[in-house]
């Protein structure tokens, strides 16, 4: 009992590892804001969902769902050097509430406000995944390859590029490079793992509605990137464990259940509120927001 | 017929997000950031209302007194306890935007804990038959929004033209050196902006709880679009928030006579997206 309560807290852990990390890849690492990571992370659990209720495979469902989350991380950066700092975030935010929309409202695709259900446990190469214990296996073998990915990005060449340009973006242009191109990248990276997560969440889950992509839901996540620190990818990982078992407690003191979601939103505003005033860069951050 | 139903619902939306963009623009034009705690401010508006009035039961007139005042007063205090103490400790305008999402978090939340999750109706105006005008339903309420919105953006622009403290925020908008320099204080001028803008997004939220349901994000859609119609308009011009507003009303109603009306919230968020492409100081904005 208290084990598969533990297993299905971690499994949560681990998603929430892929996506603050991504969310790091851009907040953090090229320094922009961006309030939108919930709208990746939602366009790849519906396409992984409903690829995965037409019958596609696994491997199918969840690559083609970081590669449209992708697709839509590049477009939403096209005006990239025209909106910047606060009107990126507005913007971003902008484009969450229109995914959100789409969701609620484009019903033949979606089923809109109530969801798609039933959506299958992935198999891989013959295993079965529909054990929670299984699936938490598979989603922590891709949250750590994930987490490698981007920590390759980091320290390569090309990471280095995406922390001047967020430390001073004109010295960046001016030693030739191409911050446009790189900031694209950087948003394509953050989308691509961001659909990732979405779509393990969907697999996990098995059932979605467009709630996931609500604007609410990202508080969670950008409270863990900045606690864990701006620029630091340990601290991301440090913190999402510590966050995701945060609340936990709220659920065996006796709560009801309609306000045990608003008291947890309540905890981490509270605490990313905090740690904004007396601490701003975090625990492991080199840098604070700006 | 239609086109009259739908010229008469932007009309009100159009008032309607005025009262949120009117405040959203002042304050981001003298504290320079973007506070997206000026959304709950609306639904706390609207919650007071029902508070005072519903629960407490006090006189009507009265509970909007109230109302506006302890709206008003939150905002102050919203700057005072948190945004100050940013600003002491030199934070960035991203972590002041960053700081008024959190706030925007903890109190929808706060509200939705306190008066449940449930939809709640003030019901001080019952049910009334709607006005003909033209082809166009319009219930007497709603006219009262469009006046009421129109007088306050009468009041605003007169109080931003010619009163001290109107002048004073000029001054810090433009150039925050040059008026400590002069003597005005830079904080003293945060605070009523605060004041002012969320006692305007309390007005707002009264009208908005009287004209439909309460709910607690009630004003997250509302803030959106009053930043919007504030962006489209011309940041820091009153004229430019109130006429980005109507326009931003009117793309919006006319605009679901193509589209489903449940794509009303990203037919704001698509016009903004190409202001900030196109014009990004707005249709009356300075360009900087």
């Amino acid at each position: 009992m208290f084990l598969a309560y533990l297993i299905s807290i971690l499994i949560l852990a681990a998603i929430g590892i892929i996506l603050a990390v991504s969310l790091q890849l851009t907040v953090g690492f090229t320094g922009l804001l961006n309030l939108g990571h919930l709208a990746f992370y939602a366009i790849g659990a519906y396409t992984s969902a409903l690829l995965a209720l037409a019958g596609y495979p696994f491997w199918f469902c969840i690559l083609t769902a970081g590669v449209l989350a992708m697709f839509f991380g590049f477009l939403i950066s096209l005006p990239i050097n025209k909106i910047k700092k606060d009107y990126l975030a507005l913007a971003t935010m902008g484009f969450s509430f229109v995914v959100y929309a789409v969701l609620l409202n484009w019903t033949d695709l979606t089923n809109g406000p109530l969801g798609l259900a039933g959506i299958p446990r992935p198999q891989l190469f013959g295993f079965d995944f529909s054990q929670n214990s299984n699936f938490l296996l598979l989603v922590a073998i891709i949250a750590l390859a994930s987490y490698l990915i981007i920590k390759l990005i980091t320290i390569s060449p090309f990471g280095r590029v995406l922390e001047s340009i967020r430390d001073n973006e004109l010295a960046a242009k001016i030693l030739g490079k191409n911050t446009f191109k790189m900031k694209m990248c950087a948003m394509g990276a953050s989308a691509f793992f961001a659909g990732v997560a979405g779509s393990l969440y969907a697999y996990y889950i098995t059932y979605l509605d467009p709630s996931s992509a609500d604007i609410m839901q990202l508080i969670p996540f950008l409270a863990i990137v900045i606690i864990g620190g701006l620029g630091s990818l340990e601290g991301t990982v440090v913190a999402a464990i510590v966050l995701t078992f945060l609340p936990e407690p709220l659920r065996f003191i006796g709560f009801p259940s309609s306000i045990i979601g608003a008291a947890r939103q309540v905890i981490y505003a509270l605490f990313l509120l905090l740690i904004l005033i007396f601490k701003p860069k975090g625990f492991y951050g080199k840098v604070k927001l700006e | 017929m239609i086109f009259a139903q739908l010229f008469a619902n932007g009309l009100i939306a159009g008032a309607i997000y005025s009262l949120v963009a009117l405040g959203f623009s002042l304050i981001y034009s003298t504290c320079n950031f973007i506070d997206f705690a000026h959304g709950v401010t609306v639904a706390v508006g609207a919650y007071l209302l029902y508070f005072f009035f519903s629960l407490l039961g006090l006189n009507f007139w009265l509970s909007v007194i109230l109302t506006i005042i302890f709206t008003g007063l939150f905002g102050l205090l919203l700057n005072i306890v948190v945004f100050k103490e940013l600003r002491r400790r030199k934070a960035s305008n991203l972590i002041l935007l960053t700081a008024s999402f959190a706030l925007l978090i903890i109190f929808e939340s706060l509200i939705l804990i306190l008066f449940g999750a449930d939809v709640k109706t003030i019901g001080y105006i019952q049910v009334s038959r709607g006005l003909d005008i033209l082809g166009a339903i319009i219930t007497p309420l709603q006219i009262i929004i469009i006046i009421v919105s129109f007088l306050l953006l009468v009041i605003f622009f007169f109080f931003m033209k010619k009163s001290k403290i109107g002048k004073a925020m000029r001054a810090v908008s433009d150039n925050k050196d040059v008026a400590e320099i002069v003597g005005i204080s830079a904080e003293r001028i945060y605070n009523w902006s605060f004041f002012i803008g969320s006692a305007v997004a309390g007005i707002g939220g009264i009208l908005v709880g009287l004209d439909q349901n309460l709910v607690p994000t009630m004003g997250t859609g509302l803030m959106i679009k009053g930043f919007a119609a504030a962006i489209i308009g011309g940041i820091g011009s009153p004229i430019g928030a109130v006429l980005g507003s109507y326009l931003l009303g009117f793309g919006e109603n006319f605009g679901i006579w193509y589209l489903p009306s449940g794509y009303k919230d990203a037919i704001a968020f698509v016009i903004l997206f190409i202001f900030l492409l196109l014009r990004p100081q707005g249709i009356l904005g300075k360009k900087k």
